[in-house]
């Protein structure tokens, strides 16, 4: 019985240094070893980016990602009747590819958008990520900035 | 909103509604009614009186109902890969010898794959429909102004057909359901005086195509119990040329030239594809295609 409850503040403990260490919210998978399988993370980040480069209905982003995974973003852009999107964030733990569309929410000079993501894998210790979540954006059509949020799940 | 009308034959107004069939959101702005039927008079007075000068192109009278053909033409001004373009675009509708021209009811332009308009800088502000239609043209702000042409219309006057040259004025509309929103706004003087006012969406298209600008057009009754006006032809660009936007830096008002269009880097193979289908009161419909060849590579 002691040897039980042990085991469950040693968990308790885990779970705690996860939450410190991403901090946010975290869900923990535990194997039945007691290794950790994965992590899930909710995420809310906000990225800055400027323009690299434009082609054809292609803007080319990157900037700084600020929240639950800061870093720096690189964005592929496509801007159509639907907005595509194709993305990198770079974090000191490694990098998250994923990719998302969109529906335009209002056109002039600051166009939103607001749709869906998914992540579908990663290097370091993101190497097994994958997730999904909501991507939402404004484009100033004059400097061709970006202003992206991204909320989600984030499993690794 | 995709403008859609009925045509009232005895009242020279139009009733639009939008693609839902919600009221009235009018997609015609007409002079008063009284100016419009003073306009007739005088114009049929002119037909009467100095028909020989005027541009008939058919006679009334019911005819055989062969499909009318299309002619649609293309360019970019200029032709630069992944630099801005003004898009020059416009169609032409031939009848049959003896068959009098049909209303159109819908235009669909098919874009290539890749054209950034929305990447471009135009229509960095919306006009709104509502103001368009109470107060006209002057109610768009310059920086919703996108493009502009003519078009041609056959009037039924009489038992012929009368040509009416119309300006076209091409702003940029508020996104409606996720779809960025064309204004077309049409100005003719003679021999009717009428401003007609459609919306069209930028849609997706298949998979040669990159785009899709489709519009319901508003029957545009002409005298009672006649014909409706027929489209013969439109011309429009959507670009920078000859348009010039304001913005204010520092408390000054400075003029720029949007951004045009930006073309790819590459070129599609085969060269840029367009199309146009229209679709004619009768239930036909006819389609042309164009392309644009890939530009030669600039050295240096």
């Amino acid at each position: 019985m002691i040897c039980k409850q042990t085991r469950s503040l040693r968990l308790a403990a885990a779970l705690s240094a996860t939450l410190a260490l991403t901090g946010t919210f975290a869900s923990t998978t535990i194997a039945s070893r007691g290794t950790i399988a994965s992590r899930a993370v909710s995420v809310d980040d906000t990225g800055h980016l400027h323009l690299l480069k434009a082609f054809g209905s292609v803007l080319m982003e990157e900037g700084s990602a600020a929240g639950t995974l800061p870093g720096q973003a690189k964005v592929r852009l496509t801007v159509g009747s639907t907005v595509t999107a194709s993305f990198t964030i770079q974090t000191k733990y490694g990098t998250i590819y994923g990719s998302g569309s969109a529906a335009l929410h209002s056109s002039g000079r600051y166009s939103s958008f607001g749709g869906s993501l998914s992540v579908s894998h990663g290097t370091g210790s993101y190497a097994h990520a994958h997730g999904s979540g909501k991507l939402y954006g404004v484009i100033d059509r004059r400097t061709s900035s970006l202003t992206v949020q991204t909320i989600g799940t984030l499993s690794y | 909103m995709r403008a859609h009308s009925r045509s009232r034959r005895n009242d020279p107004r139009l009733i639009a509604t939008d693609h839902r069939g919600l009221p009235a959101r009018r997609a015609l702005r007409q002079k008063p009614s009284a100016s419009l039927k003073l306009t007739c008079v005088l114009a049929c007075t002119f037909v009467a009186v100095l028909a020989p000068a005027c541009a008939f192109v058919a006679v009334l009278a019911p005819t055989a109902t062969a499909t009318p053909s299309v002619k649609l033409a293309a360019s970019f001004s200029p032709e630069r890969l992944g630099k801005g373009t003004t898009i020059e675009i416009g169609f032409h509708v031939a009848y049959p010898s003896g068959q009098a021209p049909l209303a159109a009811t819908a235009i669909q332009f098919f874009l290539p794959p890749g054209l950034g308009i929305a990447t471009s800088e135009l229509g960095l502000q919306n006009c709104l429909p509502t103001r368009l239609e109470l107060l006209g043209r002057a109610a768009c702000p310059p920086n919703s102004l996108m493009g502009h042409g003519s078009a041609t219309t056959a009037v039924p006057f009489g038992s012929r057909f009368v040509t009416e040259h119309t300006s076209v004025t091409l702003f940029s509309g508020p996104v409606q359901n996720g779809n960025p929103q064309l204004l077309f706004v049409t100005v003719g003087e003679y021999p009717v005086i009428a401003e007609v006012i459609f919306s069209a969406l930028v849609l997706p298209a298949g998979p040669r195509f990159g785009g899709l600008i489709e519009t319901k057009l508003p029957l545009v009754p002409s005298v009672p119990y006649g014909p409706d006006v027929a489209l013969l032809g439109l011309q429009t660009t959507i670009g920078p040329a000859g348009i010039v936007y304001r913005e204010d830096i520092g408390g000054k008002t400075v003029d720029f030239r949007p951004r045009g269009i930006l073309l790819p880097k590459s070129c599609p193979r085969g060269g840029f594809p367009f199309a146009v289908r229209l679709s004619f009161g009768d239930g036909s419909s006819a389609s042309s295609s164009a392309t644009v060849p890939c530009p030669r590579r600039r050295v240096g």
